[in-house]
């Protein structure tokens, strides 16, 4: 294999990526392992490489003696095209091996728009694309991540899902896993009694049924499996496995860096955010696991840079004390600190300058939508005259340029909050002029990135109708006539990209003929916008009888079945229900650590729900 | 501040980091060992690490260097020994020393180029008055030079079905790569074979090895 390998890596792009041997990978004796698992990402290595929920799981797969976990990452069209050519399968990075012949393989569900990919790694791979046609000496194809929060679309393909974080069921399923080896391996005995492991779906043991309209009328288990399958959490992230060391790529990829995760979770409960409601409830790590992990990390990698990794970096309850903690190492041994998502306004002068916060990230502000009536709407706590605030400081420290995040599509909005996000934008570029000290000759930039607004499962917008592309476009067309200045620059996503998200995002298990439809036609990194083909997508859909409207933009009423609705992510309908019908008011929630609004996340009785609230009832 | 240039070999899976890439893997091992580095100043501090040859991606070499600067003297001993155990497989760090030359002193280079099987008409192709290539410009066009004047020195080995063809090449100045030869050679002789090829040392004009 090496030889015929070899060849190939001389003839295409950055061979690096296929090469494995970076630092901290890890070998082992083939002959000595019990198990083999691929931790597969379907994207590119580039892309794969940056995500710490893969390094977690690597590392702590790793450390079990009888398994070793291997990387696999979609390879470019240049190395596909070769591999097809000269009949090599998909292998793993460290042995090379086929990994048709591996135990596991795990694949990460980070985006909708991967799932083709994921038909394409399966078939490189050699293994059967549906679950239903795999023996005993096939692989269990399993899948985990944020998307594994509906995988309906995906049940065809999957032997199993792990429903939150991973680090105890992985074990789990490993362990159940190693037993049914050694008493010889039967695929239904085992998915029976994997199904019996908190947070395990096994998607083959549930029945679906359909309304004539194509709703889902009931999904019912069989075979002893449960009728509700709860996500799984980690009560203690100070007691938690997290890797010492990082494999470290040789080329650049998109998050070259160490991480350092503070906390899990979001208080804030923005009504548009996957995220904040499927991690509840908010758990934080201690100033001392911090500071302890980013150290060894940088140690034992060499990185010269370090991010602190959360949803929301300015609610960690300890950052004042973190930081000059962190710094005190950092400093001396010329280790930046990176800081994602951080509230800038919230910083002495003296940590802002320490930290260079602005230097390296510039100034950025996700308002998300141009009126405040709208903000309200989608609980997103930022007003105007905090925006304004922090400019104008920034301003007056000889800053030029400003970043603003929109989404463009959300529930309730009209043409007025539209044009809104163009009247922020320009209040933002009067306060530059206002500013008596500005630099001589300069002009300011206010840059605005619109992004078309996606509903997710488990959120309170869960019912809503997405906004046609075509509304989108129109919307588009309007804030582009809104601006009538050229110091606020556009741009904004594809929203045939977004529409196709949305449609997946919420789709039930007839979307699998539809996803191995546009596969044959092609389709397998349809994030990247060049690959992308929403003409193939389109015949898939019209090939299996269906309509993607009927996914994305009807209005779903609360009555109704959803596809997901067998999953439980621990906040209860009932509350989301009661936050669909806030938005519509406009009406705010406060947030976890002013107030409990009781959206179930409570159950598990650990981190916001348990610790003591600074302001209990306001 | 003080200048050390390291040896090292690079074989192996590691012969597939570009130069570019090289350098931050350095950069980070460098790190790694702990060794007392000197920062560049400025806006975007990083530690200075330069290497003298650009090796090519694909090729292996033996005795690569590369310079780098320290702010406090440290055992060169305890050096190589802590930087080798600090970078990736396929880099092993063989010694640390102060630079004896210049970089701008290296004029020749020699490469063991290896192929399954024979080199039927190696003799020939050898023998040719001249023997034309095409070479990218550094302003991104191309030119024909005569390689044959290029072939300082060649010998020819064969052993256990391989062929090892080793030529001293130009390096520095008038750099000419060795993939340019078997190219030559290939249009030649209609032989398509990759070759492995493999850097083992670079020269200064009167040949004494880069020190």
């Amino acid at each position: 294999m090496d030889n015929r390998l070899d060849k190939l890596f001389l003839q295409v792009q950055k061979p690096a990526r296929y090469t494995g041997g970076e630092l901290n990978s890890v070998y082992k004796d083939r002959d000595k392992v019990n198990i083999r698992f691929a931790f597969c990402f379907p994207d590119l290595y580039e892309v794969g490489m940056s995500h710490l929920g893969m390094k977690i799981l690597y590392g702590m797969m790793n450390d079990v003696e009888d398994v070793w976990c291997e990387r696999v990452f979609a390879p470019d069209q240049d190395m596909e095209a070769l591999m097809r050519q000269e009949d090599i399968p998909l292998f793993g990075l460290e042995s090379r091996d086929p990994i048709g012949t591996f135990d596991f393989l795990g694949f990460t569900l980070q985006y909708e728009l991967s799932f083709t990919g994921i038909l394409n790694m399966l078939e490189l791979a050699r293994v059967p694309l549906h679950a239903s046609g795999r023996g005993d000496d096939c692989p269990l194809v399993i899948g985990g991540g944020p998307c594994a929060c509906n995988p309906e679309p995906l049940c065809d393909f999957f032997d199993l899902f792990t429903l939150g974080e991973g680090e105890e069921v992985n074990l789990e399923l490993i362990n159940l896993y190693r037993r049914h080896k050694a008493e010889g391996f039967s695929r239904r005995r085992f998915l029976r009694e994997a199904a019996q492991i908190e947070g395990v779906y096994v998607p083959s043991l549930y029945e679906v049924s359909y309304h004539d309209d194509g709703t889902v009328k009931a999904v019912t288990p069989r075979d002893g499996a449960p009728e509700t399958v709860r996500k799984r959490i980690i009560a203690d992230l100070d007691a938690c496995y997290y890797p010492d060391r990082f494999v470290v790529p040789f080329i650049d990829i998109v998050h070259d860096r160490a991480m350092s995760e503070i906390f899990r979770g979001c208080i804030r409960g923005c009504r548009f955010c996957q995220a904040g409601f499927i991690y509840r409830p908010v758990r934080e790590k201690s100033v001392d696991t911090i500071d302890r992990q980013s150290r060894t990390l940088c140690e034992n990698t060499g990185y010269e840079e370090f991010s602190l990794s959360s949803l929301s970096t300015s609610d960690y309850t300890g950052l004042t004390e973190l930081l000059p903690r962190l710094l005190d190492w950092a400093e001396p041994e010329h280790t930046n600190i990176s800081l994602p998502s951080l509230r800038v306004d919230g910083f002495s002068e003296e940590l802002a300058a320490r930290l260079n916060v602005l230097r390296r990230s510039g100034l950025t502000f996700a308002p998300e939508a141009g009126t405040q009536r709208l903000r309200d709407a989608i609980n997103k706590n930022l007003t105007e005259e905090e925006i304004l605030g922090t400019a104008r400081k920034a301003f007056a420290g000889g800053w030029t340029a400003v970043k603003l995040y929109f989404m463009m599509g959300l529930p309730t909005e009209t043409l007025e909050d539209v044009a809104g996000i163009a009247s922020l934008g320009q209040k933002i570029v009067n306060c530059y002029y206002d500013n008596p000290d500005k630099p001589k000759g300069k002009g300011v930039t206010v840059s605005v990135s619109v992004s078309c607004f996606v509903p997710k499962p488990f959120t309170p917008f869960q019912w809503e109708p997405q906004d046609t592309a075509e509304q989108l476009k129109e919307k588009q067309t309007h804030l582009r006539q809104s601006v009538t200045t050229k110091k606020i620059s556009l741009s904004w996503h594809d929203a045939d990209i977004s529409y196709l998200e949305g449609v997946l995002a919420r789709g039930d298990r007839r979307l699998g003929a539809v996803i191995e439809g546009a596969f044959r036609r092609g389709c397998k990194l349809d994030s990247w916008s060049q690959y992308f083909s929403l003409e193939a997508w389109r015949q898939a859909f019209e090939e299996a009888g269906l309509d993607p409207a009927f996914y994305a933009n009807r209005r779903r009423p609360f009555e109704e079945v959803l596809p997901w609705d067998h999953l439980d992510y621990g906040v209860t309908k009932e509350f989301m229900i009661k936050e669909n019908q806030k938005a519509h008011e406009s009406v705010t929630t406060p947030h976890c650590r002013q107030q409990c609004s009781a959206c179930g996340a409570a159950r598990w009785k650990g981190g916001v729900c348990i610790e003591n609230r600074q302001n209990p009832v306001q | 501040m003080k200048t050390v240039r390291i040896r090292f070999s690079k074989t192996g899976r590691a012969k597939y980091i570009s130069h570019l890439d090289l350098s931050r893997v350095m950069q980070r091992a460098l790190r790694r060992a702990a060794v007392p580095l000197w920062y560049t100043e400025g806006f975007n501090r990083h530690p200075y690490v330069t290497f003298a040859a650009p090796l090519s991606l694909g090729f292996e070499g033996l005795r690569e260097t590369m310079d780098f600067r320290l702010v406090e003297e440290m055992d060169y001993g305890e050096l190589t020994r802590r930087l080798d155990e600090a970078v990736p497989e396929g880099i092993h760090v063989l010694s640390a020393a102060d630079p004896v030359m210049k970089p701008g002193q290296i004029a020749r280079a020699r490469y063991r180029l290896s192929v399954e099987g024979g080199l039927g008409l190696l003799a020939e192709f050898l023998a040719l008055p001249e023997i034309p290539a095409e070479k990218r410009t550094k302003k991104g066009g191309m030119k024909t030079i005569d390689l044959k004047p290029a072939l300082l020195e060649t010998a020819v080995e064969e052993q256990e079905g391989q062929t090892a063809l080793e030529l001293l090449l130009p390096c520095g100045g008038e750099t000419v790569n060795p993939s340019l030869v078997w190219t030559a050679y290939g249009a030649f002789s209609g032989d398509s074979r990759p070759a492995a090829v493999l850097r083992l040392d670079l020269y200064d004009e009167a040949g004494n090895s880069f020190a």
